[in-house]
């Protein structure tokens, strides 16, 4: 036991002795040795030279206190060259820091002036890293638990290796000057600037929200979103929206890096406060406008031609030469859609469409106007070759080359448009009703009337291509159903609430509580199950039609036929009565025209 | 010290007075030799005023390694090592929601040895935490809490749960994501108990949330109350050690011959007048089984020896590892998942069950069990050894429950992901 | 005796116990010697959070030549004369207010204290001159103060 005692103390002293000699011969203190000693070097008198001999290394600090919270900046601890101009050409950390006239800083008699001086800002509120670190690994913000890393020099290890090309570089700066410089058009801020414009040339305020900027609703509001992120996860946000969030319906727009990077500085320069605003400054922001100048005497149609191309609606949209890749094409507007269809749509796009994640646009009414007039202009009919020409200009955005419902747009409509191939729905179904989909179009979705478009020849060729060339298996003889052409059960009170609680017994699973198709279920199924509350769909559904789709299923979808799970046609009445019940008949047509 | 009385009377007054002065000052404050006989040996219990918790003898078997492993005296020097850090830190730290990070950034950055003290702090609160628990079940399995030890074992258990409120009051202090989460999962565990589960919570909290009043509380009761009531405890606990004469050892093989002793002790023995008074089984001079040991040099040694061993896995520890610092408290942001500090882990992957019972129901039982072993289990054999067979029904009850809280500790830290679903730790 | 105790069998005076004994001491002084000069650099704060001792002040065209200007924040009269800078502190050396300029040189409101141009004292209660700081030039141009490091009166800084 003495031994180990003995050995135990020793243990003991030598670490004793390593922490002991840890603290000190700090990194910082050998460069701020090598700073004297090459300062002395450059001295230019011997009374100077002789107070570096004697100058110790110790903790060098900036205190600033006018920007919210205490800065307390250690940086020139180690960049102890910082304000000393005859270092501008050494190594870092012993460089000066760079004068220059975008900064402010005036050459005054062949001295620079710096314009922001350390002693009033510190280094942090411009560079952000972490003021009290000592070591390179926590003041330059490497440690991937400090939510400010050195902006534009600096990846976090945690951060995806995939980025970090894009997320380096001084211009990441701009966000920190905007920070005081709020002007649209600062000259120190080209990112930033460029990046607002893109907030709005691409849209983004239409979902989003931006105090003094935008009102939108349908995404989270980006007010202070560079204070509570990070940039790998602001340019993860725009390249992947569903990479942190699943069920987000943020489209992928498709914008080049150099965008990318001029919108995540934009971002990240929303911190929330300008710390060169007053509170009323701030208040009036808030209830600020965002205007479209019109030069007035333009006619209706010309300025409503304008208005689009300013409200960017092509950043989803389709029109003429310009495409979003996200929403459907408008060139042929005027001939599917009227005046009071695009009206409604306009204030509300949920009015019309309701599970659309178009986001509801507070212009006012005048513009609305404008701007159904123009696209009701839109009225020349395609001239498609053949009918593969004619699915290729009007359906493949929707229903995808491959006809499998995959267009380019399909991600971001609801209810998801048809896939082609599966056979078994498709074969299910009398031609009759297709036919019916395409000419008059299926309310309350995306899917037009296309019939005023294509004339009736056309109609059926294209039909005819789209089973040929997708669904492939031939139509083969159907047992009929034996559904009911009309509800035989009355439309009472007790068989509402019949229905009602059949429904929640079995179809919520899939169709949600709230009968709208959001069941828990309903994320891993494709077609999604139908939303139940779209009057505009289900006013147009015979009876016959719903008794046939639940006591038979639909084949090809996840719909089970319940006859099988021992549903009666007295069951069946009571939930067509309780879906009726939801959705009130609406008086108005889908469509006014013929 | 015998200086020459004719020295001493030739150099008169003042200037002798001064010349002696070294050698007199020493024999004043060290008026014993150090031991070479055994009388001085066994003066050292109570000529000396940190010597004189140890009683004059000490048991062979108390000195085993194998017994005790050291574990009661590890739990103590911990604890000193805490308090001596945790005193430094408090020179710098300040209890303040605004503060309280930037503190703990200086403390690990510009703070001479902060980071030192800081980890080592850190380090000897968790081993304190795990070596309480293993003294615990030490005595259990060794039956050391049978009488006349029960009320001893009762003020164990209160100094474990006083240990893991200590830690735990600790754990708030750093503000930063892991530590406020943390607390904020436990403190709702404690919402769950019923009728006072929320008013317990909001007076321990000092408000609805965890914030500013929450961190002050937590502050007063980690640096005053608490270490004040683990003194008192601890101080308890050591003079019921002496009380029920020793630590417990298991009964002697042979009993020993009563009219040999007798007449030993008549004759050659000299009877301490007060010990005389004192009952007991094994504080009677002479009449002790001839197992014993004098306490100088023997278990002062052996403290020693435990002392410099513990200090020096703190020291290692604490120079290879760091004790985390995460991001600044974001009340906005959990972290998914949230967990709670590793001692309470098994509660919290009980309360992903069931959160009374998992929560408040089943902890208290098994608190209770622990209280109140010693008064259901009165067999008094089996004491001094571990793993008795006479004990076996006990041992393995609480052998049993011992383990699967440990399980459930290693499934909650390991094994548990975002939403608390089950992940592999591979 | 019943009882044999172990002691320290120094008859026996085997060299390797001596030797451990020896080692597990020095081990163990010299660790706590080595904890008391940590605990004592340990206490001595690295940094205050206070304003910093030193200071830019602006400048040397900031002062022309024969102005004395008094900075109450940083609690120091500037002092040219000619191309010679002086950085005199305003606290009163009798109990810590901030004393005036006045034609002679500096009053203090407080207990009527009195200084000449240079610090020293010409009456009043105050027991000592007003310390003089070191004014250095920095690299950047500016003058700056250290008022932890205090000269003789009457040490000028040319520019």
């Amino acid at each position: 036991m003495r031994l180990a005692l003995a050995i135990a103390s020793f243990v003991v002293l030598i670490v004793h002795g390593v922490v002991f000699y840890d603290q000190f011969f700090h990194r910082w203190e050998q460069h701020q040795t090598a700073y004297f000693e090459q300062a002395r070097s450059l001295s230019k008198n011997a009374g100077e030279r002789a107070e570096l001999e004697a100058r110790a290394p110790r903790i060098e600090q900036i205190i600033v206190t006018s920007f919210g919270d205490t800065h307390v900046d250690r940086c020139t601890t180690c960049h102890m060259a910082a304000d000393d101009p005859r270092f501008a050409g050494h190594a870092q950390p012993l460089k000066a820091h760079p004068y220059s006239a975008a900064m402010g800083d005036v050459l005054r008699n062949g001295n620079w002036e710096r314009r922001h001086k350390f002693s009033d800002f510190g280094c942090t509120v411009c560079h952000d890293g972490q003021g009290r670190g000592l070591d390179n690994f926590h003041s330059h913000g490497e440690d991937e638990f400090w939510p400010e890393p050195l902006l534009g020099y600096v990846t976090q290890p945690n951060w995806r290796k995939d980025f970090e090309p894009h997320l380096k570089g001084k211009e990441y700066m701009e966000a920190n000057c905007a920070q005081c410089h709020t002007g649209e058009d600062f000259a120190g801020t080209p990112n930033v600037n460029r990046g607002r414009k893109l907030f709005y040339a691409m849209n983004c305020y239409g979902c989003h929200k931006i105090d003094g900027m935008s009102e939108g609703t349908l995404g989270p509001d980006l007010t202070e979103v560079g204070k509570k992120f990070k940039i790998d996860y602001l340019w993860e946000s725009i390249v992947e929206p569903r990479a942190n969030l699943a069920t987000s319906f943020m489209p992928k727009f498709n914008l080049s890096d150099a965008d990318i990077r001029a919108l995540v500085i934009f971002l990240k320069s929303r911190r929330g406060v300008n710390f060169a605003e007053t509170t009323l400054d701030r208040y009036k922001a808030h209830i600020a406008n965002v205007a479209v100048v019109i030069p007035p005497g333009t006619a209706g149609e010309k300025a409503g031609e304008q208005l689009i191309a300013d409200r960017a609606c092509t950043a989803c949209h389709k029109l003429r030469d310009r495409d979003g890749g996200v929403a459907p094409d408008l060139s042929y507007e005027g001939l599917i859609r009227d005046d009071a269809w695009l009206m409604d749509h306009f204030k509300s796009p949920r009015a019309r469409i309701p599970d659309s994640i178009m986001p509801t646009f507070r212009f006012p009414e005048e513009d609305f106007t404008r701007m159904s007039a123009y696209l009701e202009t839109l009225k020349t009919p395609p001239a498609p070759a053949s009918p593969a020409a004619a699915y290729h200009e009007l359906c493949e955005r929707c229903h995808g080359e491959k006809g499998d419902g995959n267009g380019k747009v399909a991600w971001y409509i609801d209810p998801s448009p048809r896939d082609f191939t599966k056979a078994a729905f498709m074969n299910s179904k009398p031609r009759e009703r297709f036919v019916a989909s395409i000419q008059s179009g299926v309310p309350g979705t995306s899917m037009p009337p296309w019939g005023h478009a294509l004339k009736d020849d056309q109609v059926n060729a294209v039909l005819d291509y789209v089973l040929q060339t997708f669904t492939k298996e031939p139509r083969r003889e159907l047992k009929p159903h034996k559904a009911p052409q009309q509800n035989p059960v009355a439309s009472d009170a007790p068989s509402i609430a019949r229905g009602e609680s059949i429904f929640l017994e079995r179809c919520t699973g899939c169709h949600g509580r709230k009968a709208d198709g959001k069941g828990p279920n309903s994320l891993d199924i494709l077609p999604h199950p139908r939303n139940l509350r779209n009057s505009w769909f289900v006013d147009k559904v015979s009876d016959n039609r719903l008794f046939d789709s639940i006591l038979y299923g639909v084949q090809g979808t996840a719909m089970p036929p319940w006859i099988d799970y021992g549903l009666s046609q007295e069951n069946v009445g009571d939930i067509v009565n309780f879906i009726r019940s939801l959705n009130p008949k609406s008086t108005r047509s889908q469509y006014a025209r013929n | 010290m015998t200086t020459d009385t004719e020295d001493r009377k030739a150099e008169a007054g003042v200037w002798g007075a001064l010349r002696q002065l070294p050698a007199n000052v020493w024999s004043s404050v060290f008026r014993n030799p150090l031991p070479s006989t055994d009388l001085e040996r066994a003066s050292t219990s109570f000529t000396n005023f940190f010597l004189h918790i140890h009683p004059v003898k000490v048991h062979k078997n108390t000195l085993r390694p194998a017994y005790t492993l050291g574990l009661g005296l590890i739990s103590l020097f911990l604890f000193l090592i805490l308090i001596v850090t945790g005193v430094l830190l408090m020179f710098y730290y300040v209890p303040s929601t605004t503060q309280a990070y930037d503190r703990m950034l200086d403390l690990r950055g510009t703070v001479a040895f902060g980071i030192f003290l800081r980890n080592m702090h850190r380090w000897s609160a968790h081993a304190m935490v795990g070596v309480v628990f293993l003294h615990m079940c030490r005595v259990f399995l060794t039956g050391a809490y049978k009488k006349p030890r029960e009320f001893n074992w009762v003020i164990g258990v209160v100094l474990l749960l006083a240990t893991l409120f200590l830690s735990f009051t600790g754990y708030l202090l750093p503000w930063d994501q892991l530590a406020f989460w943390a607390i904020t999962v436990g403190t709702s565990i404690a919402g769950y108990a019923p009728l006072v589960g929320k008013q317990m919570q909001f007076v321990l909290l000092g408000d609805t949330t965890v914030g500013q009043e929450a961190l002050l509380r937590f502050y007063v009761l980690h640096v005053a109350v608490l270490p004040a009531v683990l003194v008192l405890l601890i101080a308890i606990h050591f003079w019921r050690i002496r009380k029920d004469g020793g630590l417990s050892r298991p009964e002697p093989s042979a009993p020993p011959a009563k009219p040999v002793v007798k007449v030993r002790m008549e004759l050659q023995k000299k009877i301490y007048g007060l010990q005389g008074f004192v009952r007991g089984p094994f504080t009677k001079v002479g009449n002790v089984p001839d197992d014993s040991v004098y306490s100088w040099p023997n278990l002062l040694m052996a403290e020693l020896f435990v002392f410099v061993l513990t200090v020096s896995v703190i020291l290692v520890v604490s120079l290879a590892f760091s004790a985390p610092l995460e991001q600044p408290v974001n009340v906005m942001h959990p972290p998914n998942p949230a967990k709670a500090p590793w001692y309470f882990l098994g509660l919290q992957e009980m309360v992903s069950y069931s959160a009374f019972w998992g929560g408040i129901g089943i902890p208290t039982v098994f608190a209770l069990l622990l209280l109140l072993a010693p008064y259901i289990d009165r067999n008094p054999k089996g004491v001094g050894r571990w793993f008795a067979r006479e004990r076996l029904l006990a041992n393995t009850i609480f052998l049993t429950l011992a383990v699967l809280n440990v399980i459930f500790i290693i499934i909650g830290t390991f094994f548990r992901g975002p939403n608390w679903t089950f992940v592999s730790p591979f | 005796m019943a009882v044999v105790s172990k002691s320290l069998d120094k008859e026996q005076d085997m060299p390797s116990r001596r030797v451990f004994s020896w080692l597990a001491s020095m081990g163990l002084f010299g660790s706590a010697a080595l904890a008391a000069v940590s605990d004592w650099l340990f206490f001595k704060p690295r940094v205050t959070y206070g304003p910093s001792a030193r200071f830019a002040i602006g400048k040397p065209d900031d002062f022309p030549p024969g102005t004395r200007i008094s900075r109450d924040v940083e609690r120091v009269c500037i002092v040219r004369e000619g191309n010679r800078l002086a950085a005199i502190s305003t606290t009163c050396t009798h109990l810590g207010c901030i004393v005036g300029i006045s034609d002679t040189g500096f009053s203090c409101p407080c207990h009527g204290s009195r200084y000449d141009q240079d610090g020293t004292v010409t009456g009043g209660p105050a027991p000592k001159p007003l310390p003089w700081f070191k004014v250095t030039l920095a690299p950047n141009g500016e003058i700056e103060v250290d008022k932890n490091a205090q000269v003789d009166p009457g040490t000028y800084f040319n520019v």
